[in-house]
């Protein structure tokens, strides 16, 4: 917004088609509008928890409804699983898409990405009930664990499911970088290997990163999948980082409460504001992503 | 495993058992997953009663009715904190809820004037994954389990069962069965329970989850008890009460606790019918056959 009201550029680019034009910029406002409601809703809903408990809102450890609320094991939560999803996705979805794009032929190659973005489609209560049938339960006998419910679990999950994703993603920003930076390498003697580590792959950088954002913004956001392995309870593990334990995310707290709720009292503002919460999260880590895109491009 | 999934499906919660899309007559119920047996089963044989006595008007007065009057009974999971909630505010006809209303409910929902329609007796049981159970652990006293769930006794070992830690389940902390059961051990319908190892929602989902480990305790209503997850005694002294169809009905088992169907006001239209069937020996029938104790 800014940017445009100090430079004297023209709101809308000159075109021939005026009429056409304005409905679209009406499309684009009401979708503004929504985008900005569903953020001042949130605020609105979720300003009593805040006057209430203050920022003790985001540092508190205790949740009892009617008593008081604390959001900390729910932060923790849906940070450590997708820190943890995304720690498992990132080396194995490079690899694999710089397989598929720089030494896979043309016919494979599109079968492999059909089947991938056929994966990237299943719905979350599909691997939801995946993981609590087999994934939790293998978790537990390979690693001696009291129970299969754990962090560890939701985390593996994830990573199953936004592997598709940010694997196809990744290897379509590999696979446009152009023909004449490869051909240019490979000429001046370097390896097919050596071209898609050196070349490729910072070329496609920027998609990539695009691509694991994708990919974190669906695991924060993923509720009931999680909601069944992760064993929700409201407590941070102890010591901090044992990823063995049961604990709770911000999706899973909403899907589990928020019917007995709606619309009314602290209960729902508190939910409401871990919604908040969640949101400013997603919006805070693309931010950071797209800065340091933008960084990189300049330098 | 097919068993498992189907389990989940059901947990999940929100799964309409008879969808309709015309504006015909219907009825929504929505609560306990311990009453919700009860509200399927009778819906489904109301639905089809409401069509014989219809059949039985039209060929006295010999005048057809549209076919898009006919009644619709959907039935909904979420819990009895969500059946309470969800009648009080109108979202729902008939809210199921596997206890009685909370002091603190009855004044937050004062103006909904909510009414109690008791249709059956169900026993909340204290329940042991199977391992357990063989391994001889048979009964608890109400102090042991208050210590398990406090996470002052962490073994089997320590209540003379094998050397295995102990997985303990909650439930969230709306549920009716959770409300009845911590009722009896602490005394308090919302105790808090340090000791807990996992939180489920739904009688199928702790069913599952106690049934998929070796070392769990949990707190279920007495017709989930199966070959996987078993009920155990109660012990007070030298007492013990099992839970048994027998020691329910005569009201020897201390953890018993009504099955509620709950309006808003009094009940008009269809949802007194459906209401009234289900105190007719053909809907306490529909009670027995859930698993229930019909209620007197």
């Amino acid at each position: 917004m800014a940017t445009f009201l100090s430079n004297n550029k023209p709101l809308l680019v000159k075109n021939k088609s005026q009429g056409m034009m304005w409905v679209f910029a009406a499309l684009n406002f009401i979708f503004l509008c929504c985008a900005g409601g569903l953020f001042f809703f949130l605020i609105f809903e979720s300003y009593p928890i805040f006057k209430l408990e203050g920022f003790d809102f985001w540092l508190g450890q205790d949740w009892w409804v009617g008593e008081t609320y604390g959001a900390l094991p729910m932060l923790y939560g849906s940070t450590l699983v997708t820190a943890l999803a995304c720690l498992l996705v990132i080396p194995l979805a490079l690899a694999v898409a710089i397989f598929t794009s720089e030494f896979l032929s043309s016919t494979p190659r599109r079968f492999v990405k059909s089947v991938l973005e056929l994966l990237a489609g299943v719905p979350g209560i599909v691997y939801g009930l995946l993981g609590v049938s087999f994934l939790s339960l293998w978790i537990k006998d390979i690693f001696g664990l009291l129970d299969g419910n754990t962090l560890a679990t939701a985390g593996c999950l994830l990573a199953i499911m936004i592997l598709p994703t940010v694997l196809t993603l990744s290897e379509d920003a590999m696979h446009a970088v152009p023909a004449e930076y490869r051909d240019n390498a490979l000429g001046l003697g370097l390896s097919k290997w050596q071209t898609a580590i050196a070349v490729v792959l910072p070329q496609a950088l920027p998609g990539i990163v695009g691509a694991v954002l994708l990919g974190i913004g669906r695991a924060m956001g993923e509720t009931i999948a999680v909601m069944l392995v992760v064993g929700s309870l409201d407590r941070i593990p102890d010591p901090w980082f044992n990823i063995f334990s049961s604990a709770q995310t911000i999706p899973s707290k909403l899907g589990r409460e928020a019917a007995e709720s709606i619309g009314e009292g602290a209960h729902w503002s508190a939910l409401m504001a871990l919604g908040l919460t969640l949101f400013l999260m997603v919006f805070l880590i693309t931010f950071v992503g797209n800065h340091f895109l933008k960084r990189r491009r300049i330098s | 495993m097919v068993r498992v999934l189907l389990f989940f499906l059901l947990a999940i919660g929100g799964i309409p058992f008879s969808v309709s899309a015309d504006h015909s007559p219907k009825i929504e119920i929505v609560g306990s997953t311990t009453v919700l047996p009860i509200a399927s089963r009778a819906a489904e044989r109301f639905e089809k009663f409401e069509r014989f006595e219809r059949i039985e008007r039209v060929e006295r007065v010999g005048k057809v009715d549209k076919p898009s009057h006919r009644l619709r009974i959907l039935v909904n999971a979420g819990g009895s904190g969500v059946g309470i909630h969800s009648v009080a505010r109108g979202r729902s006809d008939i809210g199921m809820a596997s206890r009685e209303i909370s002091a603190s409910e009855k004044k937050r929902f004062e103006g909904s004037h909510l009414k109690v329609h008791t249709v059956g007796v169900d026993a909340v049981a204290c329940v042991i994954s199977s391992e357990i159970y063989d391994a001889g652990i048979h009964d608890l006293s109400r102090q042991e389990i208050r210590d398990i769930y406090l996470g002052k006794i962490k073994n089997w070992k320590e209540v003379g069962g094998p050397d295995r830690k102990i997985v303990v389940v909650d439930k969230e902390r709306h549920r009716g069965t959770r409300h009845v059961f911590m009722n009896f051990i602490f005394g308090n319908p919302t105790a808090k329970t340090p000791g807990t190892l996992l939180v489920t929602g739904s009688n199928n989902e702790e069913q599952a989850k106690i049934a998929q480990s070796d070392s769990a305790i949990g707190m279920l209503s007495y017709t989930w008890v199966n070959g996987e997850v078993k009920a155990i005694g109660i012990r007070d002294k030298k007492d013990i009460i099992t839970p048994t169809r027998e020691t329910i009905r005569k009201g020897n088992y201390p953890i018993i606790r009504n099955l509620n169907f709950i309006t808003a006001g009094e009940p008009a239209g269809e949802v007194k019918a459906f209401l009234e069937f289900l105190k007719s020996p053909a809907g306490q029938q529909v009670v027995e056959e859930s698993g229930y104790i019909p209620f007197k």
